[in-house]
């Protein structure tokens, strides 16, 4: 099998590249969207290693680069950010629909890709064309439990007490006062009404977070504190890999997340005859 | 035809395993620039850079392709597959792809760090007349001791890990990727003496920089760019690489040249 770039998009801004195993019909079309500014292929070429895989699995796949981000240009349209996260998914839908006959789609998004995917599948209408979301790193709050987690091994340790002395001198000293620039995430009760709406309508969610948000999420029961019991339905699975770092620097952690949501992709969207086909 | 569309992406090559972009210029053009991508988390790092180059290029009336060598990017091949001799075909592969696409035959070619050596290795069979290095790597065993360290580092990093990762865990990458035995050999062998030299030099190392005049005596061939570019610090090996200044002297540089 081989893979094919497109250039594509209501005004042909976007880039992205489709791998278009022979598929029975049917078969959930898989679109891999940006992780951060990181161009289409991800950080240390996760999103070309998982999509070749799934491509050997038979599922279509599409990882792309949004409006701006990567090889792709702005579409020249005055719209809200959610409006052009939405029209870009729209887009590359409508490409793999043209190209491997897919009507049925899962995304998956690393960080600011899990918080896009968010965007897409939380829209009333997203289940005519949506089966699946992975998130990988997405929205996580602090709760109670990970305070506890976190502070009370740190309350006996005297070189973190130093630690955070220091840094509180250093930012009376002025040096704590640098602009911070970002997208402030949504409030946790808005997530956890967005999650509810997706599985209502027959979405089926992916949870993998990391050890490398540690200082917003610190342990597998997090997942229930934030959200509560919706991760407890049969539509969710999660996740929580504490070793592994925020982008998957090392090629075994990376290889075992592949593993992860293929093993997922297949338990919830199995392929007809699914086999090797490159 | 829009600007996008004068920005083709495209596979090619033999089996169609290279992946391109090719940035057509408006009217006749006398030279095309072939940009050679450096290797590992590197051209991750320099994709936009290499992207807004490009693009001022084309702008300036020169074509452009831009592409992955096997096993980078979205080329064929695993990441543990990169080949420095398969990197030096692939060259000589989009070199030709570039001739073909913009009916130009003299084909000039910039690469930064190890992009840059690859293109001054190439130069030859690739047929380029003229060559910009950024950064090239002047010292393989050095270099190689470096991103040693640097991955060494990045194991035991806690604003990375939770915890140190075993260095099982670790060994035989990069930054992020796989390195099979014959890459580091290759890049461990690099030295300076054994490449041609450039028409242009671009310095960005500071106080790293290693003395570039025994290579490059033209003190007029060569220019220091301003601020360092942070190529091998460990807190911001995720962090774009971007560098106007960088952008206008290799436009200013090719362009001028272009006529000559």
């Amino acid at each position: 099998m081989r893979e094919q770039a497109f250039r594509f998009g209501r005004a042909r801004h976007l880039v992205g590249i489709a791998g278009l195993p022979p598929t029975a019909p049917g078969a959930v079309g898989v679109i891999v969207l940006n992780a951060g500014l990181v161009h289409r292929i991800g950080p240390f070429r996760l999103h070309v290693d998982m999509t070749r895989r799934l491509n050997e699995l038979g599922y279509p796949t599409l990882r792309f680069d949004q409006s701006t981000i990567g090889d792709s240009g702005a579409s020249g349209e005055s719209q809200t950010r959610v409006q052009q996260v939405c029209a870009d998914v729209d887009d590359a839908m409508a490409l793999l629909h043209q190209h491997a006959a897919c009507s049925r789609f899962v995304l998956v998004g690393l960080c600011s890709g899990a918080q896009n995917a968010h965007t897409v599948a939380c829209g009333e209408h997203s289940h005519e064309k949506l089966d699946g979301v992975v998130f990988l790193d997405g929205y996580a709050y602090r709760t109670f439990g990970f305070r506890l987690r976190h502070y009370l091994p740190r309350l006996f340790n005297a070189k973190r007490w130093w630690r955070w002395l220091v840094r509180k001198s250093r930012e009376v000293g002025g040096g704590g006062n640098e602009p911070v620039f970002g997208v402030a995430p949504l409030p946790q009760d808005v997530v956890r009404v967005d999650l509810k709406g997706m599985l209502d309508r027959g979405l089926k969610l992916c949870l993998v977070y990391s050890g490398g948000i540690n200082m917003d999420f610190n342990h597998a029961r997090q997942f229930r504190e934030c959200f509560g019991s919706l991760m407890n339905r049969p539509a969710v699975s999660t996740r929580y890999i504490e070793e592994t770092d925020h982008t998957y620097v090392l090629v075994d952690d990376r290889r075992h997340l592949i593993e992860h949501i293929e093993a997922w992709l297949q338990r919830n969207f199995p392929i007809a005859h699914a086999g090797a086909s490159s | 035809m829009t600007r996008f569309e004068s920005e083709l992406p495209f596979f090619f090559g033999q089996d169609g395993e290279l992946f391109g972009i090719y940035h057509a210029a408006a009217g006749a053009a006398a030279k095309a620039v072939l940009l050679c991508a450096p290797l590992g988390q590197d051209h991750i790092r320099c994709h936009r850079l290499y992207r807004q180059l490009a693009s001022a290029l084309a702008a300036a009336g020169i074509p452009v392709l831009r592409f992955d060598y096997y096993g980078c990017g979205d080329s064929a091949g695993a990441s543990d597959e990169v080949d420095w001799d398969r990197c030096l075909d692939d060259i000589a592969t989009a070199a030709a792809e570039l001739r073909s696409r913009s009916s130009v035959d003299r084909v000039s070619a910039f690469g930064a760090r190890l992009g840059a050596n690859l293109a001054l290795a190439a130069a030859p069979s690739a047929q380029l007349t003229d060559l910009v290095a950024w950064d090239p790597v002047m010292d393989g065993s050095a270099y190689v001791a470096t991103l040693d360290a640097l991955q060494d580092a990045l194991r035991r990093d806690t604003h990375r890990f939770i915890r140190p990762r075993a260095a099982s865990a670790a060994e035989g990458q990069w930054l992020g990727f796989a390195v099979n035995p014959g890459l580091r050999q290759r890049i461990a062998s690099l030295r300076a003496e054994r490449l041609t030299a450039p028409s242009l030099l671009i310095d960005s190392l500071g106080e790293a920089s290693p003395d570039w005049h025994e290579w490059v005596p033209d003190p007029a061939r060569l220019h220091r760019l301003r601020p360092d570019t942070p190529w091998d610090e460990l807190s911001r090996i995720e962090t774009a690489i971007l560098s106007h200044p960088l952008v206008q002297t290799v436009v200013a540089h090719l362009r001028e040249r272009a006529y000559a």
